[in-house]
């Protein structure tokens, strides 16, 4: 089978809008959290979240945006548009900058894209709200592209004239992940040369705010608190919205284009935990699992991996449960990998998480450095006996493994090694 | 990067709070100029049918891509929504969508289909609010359908192809450089005689003549035009701008002016790109009706569905 490699990144992400400010940000553990403005209601609870930086979507209008001049979108671009897909329209095209490709290497039949978001609910809710109040033909006409969870795919396959395998995936947290497991999928089998896989979310008020009624959002005030992955103080989980933007190309490509690869990607794995809606397996039984197949498709064992970057989103039972998985698949072979959660500094990104996740762990295998999990202070007991780094480390790892998981108990794990 | 405010507060996100007519107007054309939300006030109290054309203009120029815009400053009537303007038929929707709530009238699908030019628009919303009778749709009449009506064939036909719709013909010919009186017009300088510019024009308005696009004179609205009986009678005002060789496209309009049986006038232009090539400020032809009355579904009001 071909071998796999991450060859272009692009980055819209609460915690920086390129690949350089993203890795800064990510050595030097500063986190993204605001006062979010929206947010700052009587009856919102939830204060906090991890914005996007030099761009404001908050209009349901998308020509009201505000956004860096370097994009420079048409009204045409924009009108199917919500926030998420706009942002993933950026990182699409850092990523295309980043990995060189000329048009005809984007616009051919070997080329697919697979992306993910929840779609846009804000929009979605503005659509029916004008159905509502303004009658059913005055439905804005590309309400329903912008704002249905395929709106990633729609929009970037026909705005980057994309030919070959597209579609989109949707469980949830795990969603970006599964993307690219199977992106990597269709490269290995020789179905497509290179492809695109895109996470986006809009991290906006109707994005985040429904997750307060499970009582999943964290209620802290202060921005540098909030989230805290493996702390005995986590409340919940901070909701963020952004893009990444990876290109996957098969060792061929590679060679042909002279491309100069972040890292290859190992081998991925996926399993379930068929357990309940909403909530994590209290053992992490799914996504054990899904680490042990991500292994032997990478014909690794568990030894082999330097740096695991959790799934781990801040809230009390999902920690926990991703605690006991990875030292159900790890312990017993004697491993001790580093282990942390960037989401300390990003918050959750949603169907985003895994693009973005994988994205960061390219980042450190190219730069030979650890992400640490910022904001402990008392570790949980209950997650006692992992390696959590805490400080980012100058260090290069040989194998990284990333984990995401979804409602549904939907668990995705995708290893990259460092290219040689 | 760790900021405790987001720094660009959010504009208000559909807020539904009361507001007044003419907020709600305004607000709903926030992007278009002020001449047209003037228009649109005062289209609202006075609803003056002379005030639609700006409305309609404003609305369309709203949706067009700023680099786009310049087409719609001067000689609107005949600028193309899809190929000059590039309006898709989703962008027509919202067009349509705004139109309705503005002007407060109804569109139905299948009216939109035969649009083609800013001009179609203008007087099909014309015809809408004064509860006309509305036209008959442009038509694109391929260089097969022309040879088939015109009395002239090739290789004297200087028409590859003309679309026919209330407000003139408009049609197009490329210069091939094979035509036979190059061989002699001008020594060793290839160039387009202006008699031969001008026989152009006149054929398209034979064209617009035998598609029907002169309005019907009162009690002839069903009798058919014999082409046997067309013939050019005078010209004035022609006025050429620009020479014209082998290679160029030439783009050709013709308006009707004036039609008082036998006679029917057209002003006519050319141009090459946006070069104004020629100009004929009248040309004025002759024409008869055939002895026997039309066919049925060609009268102008059946062919409106």
């Amino acid at each position: 089978m071909p071998k796999v490699f991450i060859t272009g990144l692009g980055f819209i992400t609460s915690i920086g809008n390129d690949a350089a400010t993203v890795t800064r940000t990510l050595r030097e553990l500063r986190h993204g959290m605001v006062l979010y403005p929206p947010f700052q209601r009587p009856d919102s609870p939830v204060k906090v979240a991890a914005t996007i930086k030099d761009f404001n979507t908050d209009s349901l209008d998308p020509e009201d945006w505000i956004y860096p001049d370097r994009y420079r979108p048409r009204r045409e671009t924009l009108r199917s548009m919500g926030p998420n897909a706009f942002y993933a329209w950026c990182a699409m095209q850092q990523a295309i900058e980043d990995a060189r490709l000329a048009e005809a290497d984007i616009s051919n039949d070997d080329t697919g894209l697979y992306a993910a978001s929840g779609g846009a609910p804000g929009m979605l809710g503005h659509l029916l709200r004008r159905m509502h109040t303004q009658g059913v033909m005055r439905c804005p006409p590309l309400g329903i592209v912008a704002s249905i969870a395929g709106t990633l795919n729609f929009n970037l396959v026909a705005h980057y004239k994309i030919k070959g395998a597209s579609t989109g995936f949707s469980s949830a947290c795990a969603s970006s992940s599964h993307a690219l497991g199977f992106a990597c999928d269709e490269i290995e089998r020789g179905r497509q040369k290179r492809m695109f896989v895109v996470g986006a979310e809009d991290g906006n008020m109707d994005a985040i705010l429904p997750f307060a009624g499970m009582r999943a959002l964290s209620l802290q005030t202060d921005p540098s608190k909030a989230s805290r992955p493996f702390d005995s103080a986590r409340d919940g989980f901070v909701g963020t919205g952004g893009a990444t933007a990876l290109i996957l190309e098969s060792e061929d490509e590679v060679a042909r284009r002279g491309a100069k690869p972040y890292c290859e990607v190992a081998g991925w794995g996926q399993a379930s935990d068929g357990h309940n809606v909403a909530i994590s397996h209290p053992e992490g039984a799914g996504l054990a699992s899904a680490m042990r197949r991500a292994l032997r498709a990478a014909a690794l064992e568990p030894s082999a991996i330097d740096y695991i970057n959790a799934h781990a989103t801040s809230t009390p039972i999902g920690d926990i449960s991703e605690a006991k998985a990875i030292r159900a698949v790890f312990d017993a072979a004697g491993a001790r990998p580093l282990v942390s959660s960037t989401k300390a500094l990003t918050g959750h990104g949603l169907s985003l998480a895994g693009a973005m996740e994988t994205g960061f762990c390219a980042l450190a295998l190219r730069d030979g450095f650890i992400p640490g999990s910022a904001h402990i202070t008392n570790i949980d007991p209950a997650c006692a006996g992992l390696n959590i780094l805490q400080k980012t480390e100058d260090k290069q790892a040989a194998h990284i493994l990333n984990n995401s998981s979804g409602f549904g108990g939907a668990n995705v794990s995708i290893v990259l090694r460092k290219t040689t | 990067m760790s900021d405790e405010t987001n720094t660009t507060t959010a504009p208000a996100a559909d807020v539904q709070t009361a507001e007044t007519p003419e907020q709600a107007l305004r607000n709903s054309l926030k992007r278009c100029s002020p001449a047209t939300v003037e228009a649109a006030l005062q289209f609202r109290i006075s609803r003056d049918p002379a005030l639609v054309p700006v409305i309609v203009i404003g609305i369309i120029e709203r949706y067009v891509e700023p680099d786009l815009r310049p087409k719609l400053r001067d000689n609107t009537d005949d600028v193309r929504l899809i190929e000059d303007l590039g309006i898709d038929s989703l962008t027509m929707m919202e067009v349509v969508i705004l139109t309705e709530e503005v002007l407060q009238v109804q569109i139905q699908n299948d009216e939109l289909r035969n649009l083609r030019t800013v001009g179609d628009i203008k007087v099909f919303i014309d015809c809408k609010l004064r509860g006309l009778p509305l036209p008959k749709p442009t038509r694109f009449i391929p260089i097969e359908q022309i040879a088939a009506v015109m009395p002239m064939q090739p290789p004297f036909l200087f028409l590859n192809e003309a679309s026919v719709g209330s407000s003139g013909a408009q049609g197009k010919y490329q210069i091939t450089g094979e035509e036979f009186f190059l061989q002699g017009h001008l020594k060793d300088n290839p160039v387009m005689p202006a008699s031969m510019m001008l026989e152009a024009l006149g054929q398209l308005a034979v064209l617009a003549i035998l598609e029907g696009a002169l309005p019907a004179e009162p009690g002839s609205e069903n009798r058919a035009i014999d082409p046997k009986t067309i013939y050019f009678t005078s010209c004035d005002g022609v006025r050429c701008h620009r020479v014209c060789k082998p290679g160029d496209l030439l783009t050709l309009a013709v308006k009707p002016k004036r039609v008082h049986m036998p006679l029917a006038t057209f002003e006519g232009s050319i141009r090459v790109g946006q070069e104004k090539a020629v100009i004929a400020e009248e040309i004025t032809l002759t024409f008869g009706y055939a002895e026997a009355p039309a066919p049925a579904e060609t009268s102008a009001e059946q062919s409106i569905t």
